[in-house]
């Protein structure tokens, strides 16, 4: 079974999140609300995730830094990461996606479709 | 629709109701903020905290179905990211969203 880490600040986000990944694809969803506890959940071997679902704009450390100081961690270093955003312009977008991160999806997402998006970006077939 | 995409969309209507006090919160954000730009006192916290209410709104109405809420939410945050905002531009695109999220009020 699949394993999401959604970190996002805002906890209406992580709720609809969790509950479309969990409801429509089954997938167990560990959450955090800040890019530092998103560390500390990556890196608990009893709970290491598939991949992890980060938003970009968080007070304090934002997706961008937690994910560059993901990047300086062995353990964590290869967990795909994809950003969410509500950025919509092009500049962002790109700036984003020359991070190294395995995708960027966009707010609002549709939560019934989310689960697919996340598949699709990550190329996982099941 | 699946059955799990059913359940998905009641636990989302769940979800609105539980949510509509943080969504009316964030546009009283927005009408202070329209007020003190009417009033010529618009301060830059109050601007950058209304732009950032805009900005949470414009990531999470569409998760609801309100997809026009959205689009209006951006048109506030790029409103609130210049310096000086029309004060009555701000208006119209406030009373805009109240309308599109909540038509019966």
């Amino acid at each position: 079974m699949r394993h999401i880490l959604i970190i996002d600040d805002e906890d209406d986000i992580r709720e609809v999140a969790a509950l479309s990944l969990e409801a429509t694809a089954g997938w167990d969803i560990t959450t955090a609300s800040s890019g530092a506890d998103g560390i500390r959940a990556a890196a608990d071997p009893k709970q290491r995730p598939h991949a992890i679902l980060m938003d970009v704009m968080m007070p304090g450390m934002d997706g961008p830094t937690t994910f560059r100081q993901m990047q300086q961690n062995p353990e964590i270093a290869t967990i795909p990461v994809l950003l969410l955003t509500a950025k919509v312009q092009g500049v962002d977008q790109r700036r984003f996606a020359g991070l190294g991160v395995a995708g960027v999806l966009f707010k609002p997402f549709d939560p019934l479709t989310l689960a697919s998006q996340i598949s699709e970006a990550l190329g996982w077939k099941d | 629709m699946t059955d799990a995409q059913d359940k998905t969309a009641a636990l989302l209507a769940k979800l609105w109701v539980k949510i509509q006090p943080l969504v009316e919160q964030r546009l009283a954000t927005l009408d202070q903020a329209a007020a003190a730009a009417v009033a010529g006192n618009l301060s830059e916290d109050l601007r950058k905290q209304a732009a950032g209410d805009a900005h949470k709104l414009a990531g999470s109405l569409g998760m609801y179905g309100y997809d026009e809420g959205t689009r209006i939410a951006r048109d506030l945050e790029v409103l609130l990211g210049g310096a000086n905002p029309s004060p009555e531009r701000l208006s119209v695109l406030i009373a805009e969203l109240r309308a599109a999220v909540f038509p019966k009020a």
